[in-house]
C-alpha cells in the first residue's frame, strides 16, 4: 500500500512505526476565561460535557484505524481546564484511548489543572485512572499579578494542589508560569520563581506574556487602556529565569521549558522534532508526514459534526519542502538539538556565532539563552535567500 | 475669414484660487452660448482630473466666446506662483484683465502680485467683486479696499455672482467697452506668441497662440525662434469651446496650431512661431526665458527593480512638461534614481503625483533642495544635490537663491508673520497698510526656507489668512553647511542636507530624534548621528533589540507561527541595508518628508 499523504489525513493511513506518536485530546471548558487567553476553551458550557466526553470518544473511534501500527509514546488531556471533568470521566477517555490506539504501556499521560480545580482525592483518582503528569497553571505567586491576569484562583492554592498531587501519587509535576504582564516588577518576579523552585516541581514552564488580538487584554492594550508589556523587560526575566532555574537544578530544554534530568516533556517534545501527532476535540490539531489538518473549533459545530458520524476537521495544508525546512529550522532550534551548519552559507551563521547568540557545536548550530530571546532573528537570518 | 480685429478683445482673469474663476468662466460659457445649456457642466474649463481635484488649474487655455458681434477671446492663466512665467505670457497675449476678488475674503498676495504683472504688461484692469451673493460678502468694505489698492475710481469695480449670475452680463459689457481691441498689422511676416503648449498623443505638439502680427494659415511650414525649429503645421483652430478648426488666425486672434512636432521642448512656452523661409519674421516677439528649475529632488523608485519604468515615466511625462528636467542619480542608500528639477513645489507634487498614479510607480523622493553655488580658488560648482555640496566648509562662499516675498495678512497677525520672515532669515523691505485691517509686507527671504514648510507655517500661524506670493531674486551669500546623518558611523547620503550654520544644530537634532524613532531596533546598538564634516553635532542611539521569540508553540501555533516568519520574511526583504543597519522605506519617505507634508495648495 502506498497511498501518498497529499489528500487529507485520511488518505496517510500508510503506517509509519519508526516515529511514535502522541495523542492531544482538547477539553474547551472553563470556570472562567481568563483576559490574556486566546485559546479555544469557553465558560458556561458546562451542560455540554456528557455530550462532549461521548464526542470525544467516537471521534477517537473514528480517527484511530488511519493511526494502526503507530506507536502512541504520550497523551497530553489539555485546555481549557480537563479537571473541570469528572475524574471518572477522564478515566474513561484514557481507558478508550489506550483501547483504540497502540499506546505504550509506560506512555508519558499528563493532564493540565487548574489549582482550584482539584483536591487530593480528584488526584488519586487520575493516578490511578493512569495520568501520572499534571500540569498546574500557577501563572504567579504574585495575587496582584494573579488579579492582572484575570486568574481566579490564589498563590495559597498552588502550595495546597502541589502538595495533595504528590500525596496522591503523581511522579511527574509541572507548573506554569507567566512573566512580564503590566505592573509586573523584576522582584516580584523572582518572588515567584523561587516559590515555584521551593515546591520542587519536576518541571518548569515560564512563558512571557503574549498580547493575542483577540482577547479583552489584546483590545484594552490595542485601545490604550493598559500597556503592552515591555520587551526589553521580559528579557531581563527571562535572564533572571534561566539563572535562578540552573541554579536550582533544571535544565533549560526549550526556548520556555525547564525540566530535571529526565523530567523533559516527551509530549512537547514530539511538537518540536516534528513528531506525528492526533489532535482529538474540538479546535484540535493533528500532523503527520506531509499534512498537518484542524478540527472544528466551535464546540457546537464539533459536536454536530461527529454526531454525523464523520472526523470533524475544518481544515489541512500540506507542508511543500519550502515550509518544512521552515519549520524544521525554527522548531529545532527552539529545542538544544539544534541545525547542522552545512545546511546554510557560513556567511549566515557566523555573524551569530560571533554576536554570542549560536554556539557552532561540531557542526551542529545550537542557540544560547541570549539567542533563544532573538530566534525569530535567527531564523530569519538563517534562511534568508 | 479672420475677424475684424476692432472686434476682438483679449482677456484673461486674473483671481486667487477659491475665488470664482472657474465658476465665472462657466457664466460666460453659458451667457455666450459658446456651450449649450444641456452639455455645461460645472468648472468646464479645467479638463485635466488633476486639476478638478486640485481645485487649481495647471494649463492655460483659451476659449473663443462669440458676444454681440465680438469675439471675446478668454485666456486662462495658471493661478500658482510656481508658473509666474507662464502667467506673465499668459498676459503678454491680453490687452486686458478682470481682476476678480472674493467679496468675504478680500484681495490676496498672489492675486496682487499677478494684478502687478498685468499692471506693467500694459494690460486696461476690469476689477470685480465675486460671490455678493454670501452673506458674509462685504461689497462696500472691498470695493474701498480694491479702489485705494489699485488708485481706481470705486464706480469703476464692479459687484458680480458668479455663482447666480447677477451681474455677468455687465461684466460682459465692460469687456467689450473697457478693454482696447488689439493692434497688429495684417501685411507684416507673421508672429505669433506661443503662452501654453501641450502634448497630444495623437496629434503631437499643440500650442496655443496669439497672432500678433500677419496671418497664420493651416499647412504652413514654420519655424520656432528659440529653438530654430522648422516643421510643417497641420491644423490652425480655436476652442469654442471644444477644438474647431479654421482656415487661417489674423492679427489679434488667439488659437491653437497643431505643430506637426512630436516633442514639446521644441514648442517653448514665450517663444514666437513664424514662418519658414524668406515669408518669415526677422526678429521674434520680446520676453522669451528659458524654463529654469527652482527646486530640486531626487526620486527613486521604492523597489530598486523599477528604475526603468521610472525612467520610461519621466521620458513620457518630459513629452507634455517642457519645464521637467532630471539626470540620473545613484545614491547608496536609494540605489538608482534621477535628481529631478521643478519650477516650485506645486510643480513637484504635481510630477510625483502623476507618476505615481499615471505610471503606478512607488516613489521615495529626497527632502527638496534649492540649487546652490560654490566658490572655489576662480572655480563656480553648481550644486542640486546636497550630498555634491563640499563637506565641512572647504569654499571660499556659498551662494544661495532668494526670492522677492509678497505677504497680504490681517494686521491681527502681523506679528506673527514678522516673526516667521524672521526665523526664515528674511530682509523686510517694506510694509504697508492696504487698510487699516490688511497689511502688505515684502520681504527678501532665501528660497530653501520657503521650500521647508513655510507656506505651512505661514497659513498656520494666521488662522489660514495670510497669502503668499514670490519670485526670483537673484542669488546672495550665505553661511550654509552640509549636515549629514551617519547611521551606525556610515553616512546616509539621501538624509544629507544644506542648511545655514545658525541651524544646522537644531536640525541635526530634529533629524536624529526623527530617525531614532523610525529605524527597527537591531541586534546591536545603532548610533545615529548629524555631523558637519567630521564633528558630531547630534547622536542618538536605537537599542539593540533583545527579544523577538514566540513564547508558545505547540501542535497548533506551528502553522501560525510559519506564516508569521514567512510575514517577518517579506518585510526583512523591503528593508534596505545601509551599512550593517537595515532600514525599511517607511523609514525613508517618513524621515525625508518636509515637516507639516505641507507644500500642497497654496
Amino acid at each position: 500500500m502506498s497511498v501518498a499523504p497529499t489528500s487529507g489525513p485520511v488518505a496517510s493511513s500508510m503506517p509509519d512505526t519508526s516515529e511514535a506518536a502522541g495523542i492531544y485530546v482538547h477539553i474547551p471548558f472553563c470556570l472562567t476565561r481568563c483576559g490574556y487567553c486566546d485559546f479555544n476553551a469557553y465558560a458556561g458550557l458546562d451542560g455540554l460535557k456528557p455530550r462532549y466526553l461521548r464526542a470525544v470518544l467516537t471521534e477517537a473511534s473514528l480517527a484511530a484505524p488511519s493511526w494502526d501500527g503507530v506507536r502512541v509514546a504520550s497523551v497530553f488531556v489539555g485546555g481549557g481546564t480537563p479537571t473541570t471533568m469528572e475524574p471518572a470521566d477522564l478515566k474513561a477517555l484514557l481507558a478508550h484511548l489506550r483501547d483504540r490506539f497502540a499506546v505504550d504501556d509506560d506512555a508519558e499521560v499528563t493532564i493540565e489543572a487548574n489549582p482550584d480545580t482539584v483536591d487530593e482525592s480528584a488526584f488519586e483518582q487520575l493516578v490511578s485512572a493512569g495520568y501520572h503528569r499534571v500540569s498546574l497553571g500557577a501563572q504567579s505567586f504574585d495575587l496582584a499579578v494573579l488579579e492582572r491576569l484575570e486568574r481566579v484562583h490564589s498563590p495559597s492554592s498552588v502550595r495546597t494542589a502541589v502538595a495533595a498531587a504528590r500525596r496522591a501519587g503523581m511522579r511527574n509535576l509541572n507548573l506554569d508560569l507567566i512573566y512580564g504582564v503590566d505592573g509586573e516588577s523584576v522582584e516580584s518576579w523572582e518572588r515567584s520563581l523561587r516559590e515555584a523552585v521551593a515546591l520542587a516541581p519536576d518541571h518548569v514552564s515560564a512563558y512571557a506574556l503574549t498580547i493575542e488580538p483577540a482577547t479583552p487584554l489584546g483590545r484594552q492594550v490595542a485601545s490604550g487602556a493598559r500597556p503592552a508589556p515591555d520587551p526589553d523587560a521580559q528579557a531581563e526575566m527571562f535572564e533572571l529565569a534561566c539563572g535562578v532555574l540552573r541554579d536550582a537544578g533544571y535544565h533549560h530544554y526549550e526556548v520556555s521549558n525547564w525540566a530535571k534530568p529526565g523530567f523533559e516533556c516527551r509530549h512537547n517534545l514530539g511538537y518540536w522534532q516534528r513528531r506525528p501527532y492526533v489532535g482529538l476535540g474540538a479546535g484540535a490539531h493533528s500532523y503527520r508526514d506531509t499534512t498537518r489538518w484542524w478540527n472544528a473549533r466551535p464546540p457546537e459545530t464539533y459536536l454536530a459534526r461527529v454526531a454525523a458520524g464523520e472526523l470533524p476537521i475544518a481544515g489541512s495544508e500540506t507542508l511543500e519542502p519550502g515550509d518544512a525546512y521552515l519549520e524544521e529550522v525554527f522548531l529545532k532550534l527552539r529545542i538544544l538539538e539544534g541545525v547542522p551548519s552545512a545546511w546554510f552559507e557560513p556567511a549566515s551563521y557566523e555573524r551569530f556565532v560571533d554576536a554570542g547568540l549560536l554556539v557552532d557545536d561540531l557542526g551542529t548550530l545550537v542557540p544560547t539563552e541570549r539567542g533563544m530571546l532573538l530566534l525569530n532573528e535567527l531564523v530569519l537570518g538563517l534562511t534568508a535567500d | 475669414m479672420a475677424t475684424d480685429t476692432s472686434h476682438i478683445r483679449n482677456f484673461c482673469i486674473v483671481a486667487h484660487i477659491d475665488h470664482g474663476k472657474s465658476t465665472l468662466a462657466d457664466r460666460l460659457l453659458e451667457l455666450t452660448h459658446t456651450v449649450e445649456d444641456r452639455a455645461m457642466r460645472a468648472q468646464y474649463l479645467d479638463k485635466m482630473d488633476l486639476e478638478r481635484e486640485r481645485g487649481i488649474t495647471i494649463k492655460a487655455q483659451a476659449v473663443r466666446l462669440l458676444h454681440e458681434g465680438y469675439e471675446l477671446n478668454l485666456i486662462d492663466t495658471p493661478g500658482h506662483v510656481d508658473f509666474t512665467y507662464e502667467v506673465s505670457r499668459s498676459l503678454a497675449a491680453c490687452e486686458g484683465a478682470v481682476l476678480l476678488v472674493d467679496a468675504a475674503q478680500g484681495l490676496e498676495a498672489q492675486t496682487l502680485a499677478n494684478y502687478h504683472l498685468a499692471r506693467d504688461a500694459g494690460l486696461t484692469i476690469v476689477p470685480v467683486l465675486n460671490k455678493i451673493d454670501l452673506p458674509a460678502a462685504e461689497p462696500d468694505r472691498r470695493r474701498d479696499e480694491l479702489a485705494k489698492l489699485l488708485d481706481a475710481d470705486p464706480g469703476e469695480i464692479l459687484a458680480v455672482s458668479a455663482k447666480t449670475g447677477e451681474g455677468v452680463d455687465e461684466l460682459l459689457r465692460a469687456v467689450v467697452e473697457r478693454v482696447p481691441a488689439p493692434g497688429g498689422d495684417a501685411d507684416r511676416p507673421v508672429r505669433a506668441l506661443i503662452f501654453d503648449s501641450a502634448f497630444d498623443p495623437y496629434r503631437g505638439v499643440i500650442t496655443y497662440l496669439r497672432v500678433k502680427d500677419g496671418t497664420l494659415p493651416s499647412y504652413a511650414k514654420i519655424k520656432m525662434f528659440a529653438t530654430r525649429v522648422v516643421s510643417d503645421a497641420e491644423e490652425t483652430g480655436v476652442m469654442a469651446p471644444e477644438a474647431t478648426p479654421v482656415d487661417a488666425l489674423g492679427p489679434g486672434e488667439v488659437g491653437y496650431l497643431v505643430t506637426g512636432l512630436k516633442d514639446v521642448h521644441q514648442a517653448k512656452v514665450g517663444d514666437t512661431i513664424t514662418l519658414a523661409g524668406k515669408l518669415g519674421a526677422t526678429d521674434p516677439l520680446p520676453g522669451y526665458r528659458e524654463p529654469k528649475p527652482m527646486v530640486w529632488s531626487g526620486l527613486f523608485p521604492a523597489e530598486g527593480g523599477d528604475y526603468a519604468e521610472l525612467r520610461e515615466a519621466l521620458d513620457k511625462l518630459k513629452l507634455s512638461d517642457s519645464a521637467l528636467v532630471y539626470e540620473p542619480e545613484v545614491s547608496q542608500a536609494l540605489g538608482f534614481g534621477f535628481r529631478v528639477g521643478f519650477l516650485g513645489l506645486l510643480h513637484m507634487d504635481i510630477v510625483r503625483e502623476r507618476l505615481e498614479r499615471e505610471f503606478g510607480l512607488e516613489l521615495i523622493s529626497t527632502a527638496p533642495n534649492v540649487e546652490f553655488h560654490v566658490f572655489k580658488d576662480d572655480e563656480t560648482t553648481i550644486v542640486h544635490n546636497p550630498a555634491e555640496m563640499p563637506a565641512g566648509a572647504n569654499y571660499d562662499k556659498v551662494e544661495e537663491p532668494v526670492v522677492f516675498a509678497t505677504v497680504i495678512t490681517p494686521s491681527d497677525h502681523l506679528g506673527a508673520v514678522l516673526d516667521l520672515c524672521q526665523e526664515r532669515r528674511g530682509e523686510m523691505v517694506d510694509m504697508t497698510y492696504i487698510t487699516p485691517e490688511r497689511v502688505e509686507v515684502h520681504y527678501v527671504l532665501p528660497l530653501a526656507e520657503i521650500v521647508f514648510d513655510f507656506f505651512d507655517q505661514l497659513k498656520s500661524r494666521t488662522r489660514g489668512y495670510a497669502s503668499l506670493d514670490y519670485e526670483p531674486w537673484g542669488y546672495q551669500e550665505s553661511e550654509l553647511v552640509r549636515v549629514d546623518v551617519l547611521l551606525h558611523g556610515d553616512p546616509v547620503d539621501a538624509f544629507s542636507s544644506v542648511i545655514h550654520r545658525d541651524k544646522a544644530y537644531a536640525y541635526g537634532r530634529q533629524m536624529t530624534e526623527r530617525l531614532k524613532e523610525l529605524i527597527p531596533r537591531q541586534l546591536f546598538d545603532v548610533a545615529v548621528q548629524a555631523s558637519i564634516g567630521s564633528r558630531i553635532i547630534a547622536r542618538e542611539t536605537v537599542k539593540a533589540k533583545r527579544k523577538d521569540v514566540l513564547a508558545k508553540c505547540y501542535g497548533g501555533d506551528i502553522t501560525r507561527k510559519r506564516k508569521l516568519l514567512e510575514t517577518q520574511k517579506k518585510g526583512k526583504e523591503r528593508l534596505r541595508r545601509i551599512g550593517r543597519v537595515d532600514v525599511p522605506q517607511e523609514a525613508f519617505i517618513a524621515a525625508l518628508r518636509v515637516d507639516g507634508s505641507g507644500s500642497r495648495k497654496r
